[in-house]
């Protein structure tokens, strides 16, 4: 579904690489968890499969297509079939849970039939059931998330990136979103998380990506945080 | 959904920087007027053009006993001068037609072309306008050597270009003109300065609705289509403000002058809707393609 082949990132003005030859082949369905700490390149890794950047060596594949020959006007399709969850929701405070998620489809041009037909599906689906006219900042961290996750899932994206889901979030609240994502993940969608919360990896024990310095030090199944465990 | 959207997605933008696009909209109504009004005068004086230079005709004044000219020597002309110039306006390649007018009939004409001026009919007697020829020429802008050839022969008095007179008229028509062009230039310049403006603080208003759509994957059409459509509505509003503004100057300033000059064809009103619609479909346009430019600097894709 993902593959690095031999990715180096090196950015404008900047000596240290963000990447170093990176190999790292994720499967349909798998669940990964890109640990590291600060400016390891985890983010690095997660923009490289959205094209918002272009490897300076190496290609990245995703579904089969080489990112480096997807001409620009196609990205948008690509970006499609990938859902996005960052630490900070990015949520819009102007508009309620409902509409929040439904953004997702009216700017991709979905018919209002079928809009209002998924959205409250996926909302029951991470758990907001009866939530839907709450506005952003009458719901918790942990609600926002979620809210988040159903607008990054409602249009049955192929892959799920994760950015550090649970950063802002306590870590009871992060079980139950780590939940909703295993739940997604249950459907047959590729999840990448980044993170650095190492009780959740220890927890859950799926597939970890080490990265350090802009290589990957450990690529592990079943994996946990540390490596002193 | 789309259209729904998209239109929603415009009146937030349109009313969230709502002093940008009042300055935006009267800057472009400004620029717009100047712009239909340059455009105006301009039509006004081809049409007047071809309208007056058809009709235009060089005079030879031919001697008379009253003539203060030397030439004339206070003596009447005599047949023979007559033959002598009409036989030789007829030979110049540049003329196109010569009649023949003796005082009655100058004085005729006279009466019934200032009819209206009952003062300067009666003090004119017959016998104060000398005979003359009237030459038409073919091209109007050749008078010159005409006037050259005329002017120095025996019995000539004087030679009268009407050219001349309009000439005059013409210049201050095309001074207008210039400088109602030349506001509307400078005009323009600040509105696509605004625009630009008004683009960005728009863009930046909404950099999460953006970046969020970015995300989703809305296409690149999508994203701009809001704020291209904003620069072209604001446009819009101008260009119908700047109708208005044209239609007054249509009546105050064009008709006017019209008036003044007895400028006999003034312009009809599809001349006036032509050069509305000319103008708004500008302003529309000139606002659109300064979102689009704008865009591609603030609006990452």
């Amino acid at each position: 579904m993902i593959h690095f082949d031999n990715v180096t990132k090196v950015y404008a003005n900047q000596q240290r690489p963000a990447l170093q030859h990176v190999n790292v082949a994720i499967e349909k369905g798998e669940f990964l968890f890109l640990v590291g700490p600060s400016g390891s390149g985890k983010s690095t890794f997660l923009r490289l499969i959205l094209k918002e950047e272009r490897p300076s060596q190496g290609h990245v594949h995703v579904a089969g297509k080489d990112l480096s020959r997807l001409s620009n006007w196609k990205v948008p399709h690509l970006r499609r079939r990938i859902g996005c969850v960052f630490q900070d929701f990015r949520l819009l405070p102007n508009k309620n849970v409902f509409e929040n998620v439904a953004f997702a489809l009216e700017v991709i041009g979905k018919p209002r039939r079928f809009i209002g037909k998924v959205v409250p599906e996926v909302i029951d689906l991470v758990g907001l059931e009866g939530k839907a006219h709450r506005m952003p900042d009458e719901l918790s961290g942990g609600e926002q998330q979620r809210v988040a996750i159903a607008r990054a899932f409602v249009n049955r994206p192929m892959i799920l990136l994760a950015d550090e889901p649970t950063g802002n979030i306590d870590p009871a609240t992060s079980i139950g979103i780590m939940k909703v994502l295993d739940r997604i993940n249950r459907t047959g969608t590729t999840v990448v998380m980044a993170t650095h919360d190492a009780a959740i990896v220890d927890a859950f024990r799926k597939r970890v990506v080490e990265l350090e310095d802009g290589r990957v030090v450990r690529d592990q199944s079943r994996g946990v945080y540390g490596q002193a465990y | 959904m789309r259209v729904q959207f998209v239109l929603q997605e415009i009146w937030i933008g349109l009313r969230r920087n709502l002093t940008m696009t009042i300055s935006l909209v009267i800057t472009v109504a400004i620029a717009m007027a100047l712009f239909g009004t340059g455009l105006l005068i301009k039509m006004q004086v081809d049409e007047s053009k071809g309208y007056w230079y058809d009709k235009i005709e060089v005079s030879v004044f031919l001697c008379a006993k009253t003539s203060s000219n030397p030439n004339c020597q206070k003596q009447e002309v005599t047949d023979q001068q007559r033959q002598a110039l009409k036989a030789q306006l007829e030979k110049l390649p540049q003329v196109a037609d010569v009649q023949y007018e003796n005082k009655q009939q100058a004085y005729a004409r006279f009466k019934e072309r200032f009819a209206g001026s009952k003062g300067l009919v009666d003090t004119t007697r017959e016998g104060d306008i000398p005979d003359s020829f009237r030459i038409k020429l073919k091209d109007p802008e050749q008078y010159k050597a005409v006037d050259q050839a005329m002017r120095v022969q025996p019995g000539v008095d004087n030679v009268v270009n009407e050219q001349e007179i309009l000439k005059k008229f013409f210049k201050i028509l095309g001074g207008l003109q210039f400088a109602a062009l030349l506001i509307a230039a400078i005009q323009v310049i600040a509105a696509v300065l605004l625009v630009g403006n008004t683009v960005r603080l728009s863009a930046f208003n909404r950099r999460r609705e953006t970046g969020i759509m970015r995300l989703v994957g809305a296409s690149n059409t999508y994203i701009q289509m809001p704020f291209i459509l904003e620069g072209a509505i604001a446009g819009l509003i101008g260009g119908l403000f700047a109708s208005v503004l044209l239609v007054f100057s249509k009546i105050f300033l064009i008709d006017n002058l019209a008036g003044d000059v007895e400028l006999v064809n003034s312009l009809g009103v599809s001349h006036l809707a032509l050069v509305i619609t000319v103008s708004i479909c500008f302003g529309v346009l000139l606002c659109a393609f300064a979102s689009f430019l704008t865009l591609r600097r603030y609006l990452r894709i």
